[in-house]
């Protein structure tokens, strides 16, 4: 559907004009920096809301769509467009930035940079979920990596340039394999369509062979592996999560990892169809491995940034586990639950940035008996703990529970090793909980910690509203997901022999059934 | 309009440049006018220069415009123009970022000066010429205008040792490359490269039997040109050059012999062994796979950034080539490259010029450290150009990487651009180093230029904005300057 108004250009260049307006502030009212910030990035979710009210429900193709050629000769052009599954993700980050922004008073040095920084990888974001350009998508993912880099390089903890650097590169290197294969999917474009395109809705009219889609599958793949991250491409998240500051934690567990998860679903599941039929074992198996492992790690850790940082792992081996399971449920599981976990580990950092505002530590054994001094606070991690592990009623249960029903119907040796996971995190969090805050205070230094402030309070309450709401009542949500997972199914279907089974009829799993 | 006033036309940017040279000279050695008479002669001089390859570009860049003259020994084509509007200007940013060098010699500024434009003249006739013999006289002029400049300090050693080695060196491959024309003449019977019985009409009309000696030739050819633009495994003299000669004038060194040496590489190559391309796309393959990768491993051990920068400029070389192994149809993609790496070279050694001091050799990344804070503008323009060089999209050079990479798959080398692009990643280690050190670290305390403040003069501030500018410019909307270059291709 065509945009009668360019609201998506708008959506991607408000944050980069408010960036630019930042750097243009006189320079001595440093003070004015971050309130004019929090503000300006009001507009992008402003934008969104108009979205999400325009926004037809029971379509699954693209809507807002913008369209106009740049460069004849490459097949280069400014496509963009939103579906059910970028809508939220959109959402998300438009809601996140300003909170994350409003978290930042501890920055103190270069505001002004790091302000104009948050916003310009807020445009490379947007950018990334709305472009359906390959190379204009492209030039987001990397372009993005810039203003991160400098984020965590900058201002973030102790070793911040070793964890900035391995972000970036280890993040780049993913990419180079899958810039190879963009530029061979447009190349080759051009024997069937007449041209070379990197337009998205063209390329998947191309026919690429079957071989030929697995080599394409895997540099894709490599790449957004490495940001979901996908076992064994991990490594590079604890440190980049534990150095950034608190917003950038917030962004990067929060957004930038649905990116990969987001590129999974968008490019892999639809532009090699064969190729994602054939390989679900082996992403299966990793994701499980991450959902498994991710907890596991999650329980040691004596360092609360790094216990949430290791719980993103295997909350997000969820979330591909639930792509790959092929199924409308599993794949609506895996988009919802992209929102669900950049809330509540959003909330997460959140909280661990404000305790370690507090007291400079982030070790668990520095802490005890906190509900005592913090009460509110304490019970702001209790809910966000519950709402992380999936209690009914809160967003996380929807999620999971969609994903674990729909990976149950085509990959049910999986799904069970996965609900493991789910306990796991009631561990690692619950006993977080109980050394960090029952008990009698511990330690002297503790005795006289402030409580939830209004300006925290501020970037709770809204987080926390949204994490009930999604949970007591996803239908909304879901019900605009659903025609463009269901979509992306149905090409699969068409486009090989593999058939999604029907929720509610016995599955054929061992293939007995056909004549 | 006579032929007759045509044939001068053809050389017009040649006559420009070096009437500003000769006025620049005699104003200085009878007027005491000093620095101020350079700056407008050499203005003049670069001014009319690519006015008049502006204009030929225009007139002559379709193909039935493009025609030779002097019995082919110079083409006026899409390609020679655009070597013009690129070289001049180029020439002219280069002479802005070395203001400073040149002044500080003094009187011997002017022969200085003059030097830098002559050079620029070698480079345009390398460019525009249709004969190999002009070839080598293009780039002999050009060559030995770089090897007085890289020793111009006279009193420091390193650079006299730079200067002597990159003579010694360059001279050896010049006669590499005159021998190279010597064998295709003997296989051949021609050192034109248009008209009836020159090289492109005989290889295209001739099946040879016994080609040895024609491939011996190609082969010298490609060596001697490999050399000038610092290709693996013809780039050792770089490193040591780069860093011996002075910082004001670096860039130019490497930017202005990979402009003209690309520039000559392509004619050769793609019009006068046009119909050699198999034998000689997967050499080019060859050459270009060990560039990226010598050239970015070297860079990674680097501590000094010129030699760094040099080592980069190897790997650089490897992209640019990459483009090449598409004949004809990457002739356009390599120009883009080239003209938008030529800028950010400029760009890179004007602040490592400014940072560490224009007659000096060495250049400690150490020197950098906290310069984010000591010096903003500086670090932005150098960062910005680390981008660029990285190949960070929405710099010009993740556009420039995009088109040679399209180029050489179009033509099946899926592997050189897998190779290409991952050591583009492993590059960015040490590009992202320099920022690293500029930005997240502090000046280490100490004695010398650690902790100063350097200032940029009003020349220096212009190159810094302008190379900035079309860095990201061309990074953001590349299309008119990719339309431009398409156009730009040899007769």
């Amino acid at each position: 559907m065509e945009a009668s108004f360019p609201i998506l250009t708008i959506l991607v260049l408000l944050p980069v004009a408010s960036g630019i307006v930042l750097l243009l502030l006189p320079k001595d009212r440093t003070e004015l920096v971050l309130p004019v910030a929090i503000l300006l990035s009001l507009l992008p979710l402003g934008a969104t809301g108009w979205i999400l009210y325009e926004f037809q429900t029971g379509f699954g193709g693209f809507q807002f769509v913008e369209r106009s050629v740049w460069y004849e000769a490459w097949g280069v052009g400014w496509h963009l467009g939103i579906d059910g599954i970028s809508l939220f993700l959109v959402a998300l980050t438009t809601f996140l930035f300003p909170l994350s922004l409003l978290a930042s008073t501890a920055i103190t040095d270069r505001v002004r940079e790091y302000a104009a920084s948050m916003l310009f990888l807020e445009a490379g974001i947007l950018g990334v979920f709305v472009a359906l350009d390959l190379l204009v998508f492209f030039v987001f993912w990397e372009a993005m990596l810039v203003p991160m880099y400098f984020i965590i390089g900058i201002w973030g903890g102790t070793r911040r340039v070793y964890a900035a650097v391995k972000f970036f590169l280890y993040t780049a290197l993913g990419s180079a394999l899958m810039f190879a294969g963009i530029l061979w999917l447009a190349v080759s474009a051009s024997d069937q369509l007449g041209g070379p395109t990197f337009d998205f809705t063209e390329l998947l009219g191309v026919e690429i062979a079957r071989t030929t889609q697995f080599w394409l599958f895997a540099g894709f793949a490599l790449s957004f592996g490495i940001k979901v991250p996908l076992f064994p491409f991990h490594t590079w998240l604890p440190d980049a999560h534990v150095e950034a500051p608190t917003a950038g934690s917030v962004i990067l567990a929060g957004v930038l990892l649905k990116l990969g998860a987001y590129g999974l679903v968008r490019f892999n599941l639809t532009l090699f169809p064969e190729a994602t039929v054939e390989l679900v074992p082996v992403l299966a198996v990793l994701s499980v491995i991450g959902i498994i492992y991710g907890a596991v790690v999650a329980i040691v850790q004596s360092d609360i940034k790094r216990l949430v940082a290791y719980s993103s792992v295997s909350h997000l081996g969820f979330v591909v586990l639930g792509i790959f399971a092929l199924t409308t449920q599993g794949l609506q599981g895996g988009v919802i639950q992209m929102v669900n976990h950049g809330l509540t580990t959003g909330v997460l950092f959140i909280l661990v940035g404000m305790i370690y505002e507090r007291r400079h530590t982030r070790e668990i054994g520095d802490f005890g008996g906190l509900a005592r001094v913090m009460p509110l606070f304490a019970g702001a991690f209790l809910f966000t703990a519950f709402a992380s592990i999936g209690l009914p009623g809160l967003n996380g249960f929807v999620g999971e529970f969609l994903v674990l029903m729909g990976s149950y119907l085509t990959l049910p040796v999986y799904a069970i090793i996965a609900s493991f996971g789910v306990i796991l995190a009631a561990v690692y969090l619950l006993w977080a909980y109980q050394r960090m805050f029952t008990g009698p205070i511990t330690v002297k230094e503790n005795e006289g910690l402030a409580d939830v402030g209004f300006r925290e309070a501020a970037i709770l309450l809204p987080m926390v509203a949204l994490i009930v709401f999604l949970g007591v009542y996803p239908k909304p949500a879901l019900e605009r997901i659903e025609p463009s997972v269901q979509g992306i199914i149905d090409r699969i279907e068409l486009t090989t022999d593999y058939e999604a089974p029907e929720f509610g009829v016995e599955a054929d799993l061992a293939g007995e059934g056909d004549e | 309009m006579t032929p007759d006033s045509l044939d001068v036309l053809a050389v017009a940017p040649e006559i420009a440049v070096t009437a500003g040279v000769v006025l620049l000279l005699l104003v200085e050695v009878n007027t005491d006018l000093g620095s101020r008479a350079w700056a407008v002669f050499a203005a003049l001089g670069l001014g009319a220069a690519t006015g008049m390859s502006i204009w030929q570009f225009v007139a002559h860049h379709e193909a039935a415009d493009a025609r030779t003259f002097y019995s082919d020994m110079i083409v006026m084509d899409g390609f020679g123009a655009l070597a013009g509007m690129i070289v001049f200007p180029l020439t002219g940013l280069a002479l802005l970022g070395g203001w400073q060098l040149a002044t500080s010699f003094g009187r011997r500024g002017a022969e200085f000066v003059s030097l830098v434009m002559v050079a620029a003249t070698g480079a345009h006739v390398m460019a525009a010429s249709g004969n190999l013999i002009m070839l080598f006289i293009g780039l002999e002029v050009f060559s030995i205008s770089l090897y007085i400049l890289a020793g111009y300090t006279r009193t420091r050693e390193d650079a006299d040792e730079a200067a002597l080695k990159y003579f010694l060196l360059g001279a050896f491959a010049s006669a590499v490359f005159l021998y190279g024309i010597a064998l295709v003449f003997a296989a051949t019977g021609s050192v034109s490269i248009y008209g009836p019985g020159g090289i492109a009409d005989f290889l295209g009309g001739v099946i040879l039997t016994r080609p040895g000696i024609l491939l011996a030739g190609i082969a010298l050819l490609l060596v001697g040109l490999a050399f000038k633009v610092s290709a693996a495994p013809f780039h050792v003299w770089a490193p040591d050059v780069y860093q011996g000669s002075p910082s004001g004038i670096t860039g130019f060194l490497n930017a202005g012999a990979k402009v003209a040496g690309f520039a000559a590489l392509a004619r050769v190559l793609t019009v006068a062994l046009e119909s050699r391309i198999d034998d000689w796309a997967p050499a080019l393959a060859v050459v270009a796979a060990a560039s990226v990768v010598v050239g970015t491993l070297y860079a990674i051990a680097q501590d000094d950034i010129k030699r760094m920068l040099a080592y980069s400029s190897v790997a650089h070389a490897g992209f640019i080539t990459t483009a090449l192994v598409a004949g004809q149809a990457g002739v356009g993609d390599m120009w883009f490259y080239v003209a938008t790496y030529a800028v950010q070279v400029i760009g890179a050694f004007t602040v490592v010029a400014v940072v560490t001091g224009p007659r000096e050799g060495r250049a400690p990344l150490d020197a950098f450290a906290g310069l984010g804070t000591r010096a903003p503008l500086l670090a932005a323009t150098l960062g910005l150009m680390m981008l660029g060089m990285g190949g960070i999209p929405l710099t010009a050079g993740f556009v420039g990487k995009a088109a040679v990479f399209q180029a050489a798959i179009e033509v099946d080398y899926l592997w050189l651009v897998v190779l290409g692009l991952v050591a583009a990643v492993a590059g960015l280690f040490f590009y992202l180093r320099v920022i690293v050190l500029m930005y997240f670290r502090e000046p280490a305390p100490g004695p010398g230029t650690d902790t100063a403040r350097p200032s940029v003069g009003l020349a220096g501030r212009t190159v810094l904005l302008l190379t900035s500018a079309v860095t990201v410019v061309f990074g953001v909307a590349p299309w008119p300057l990719l339309d431009l270059v398409r156009d730009a291709l040899p007769l």
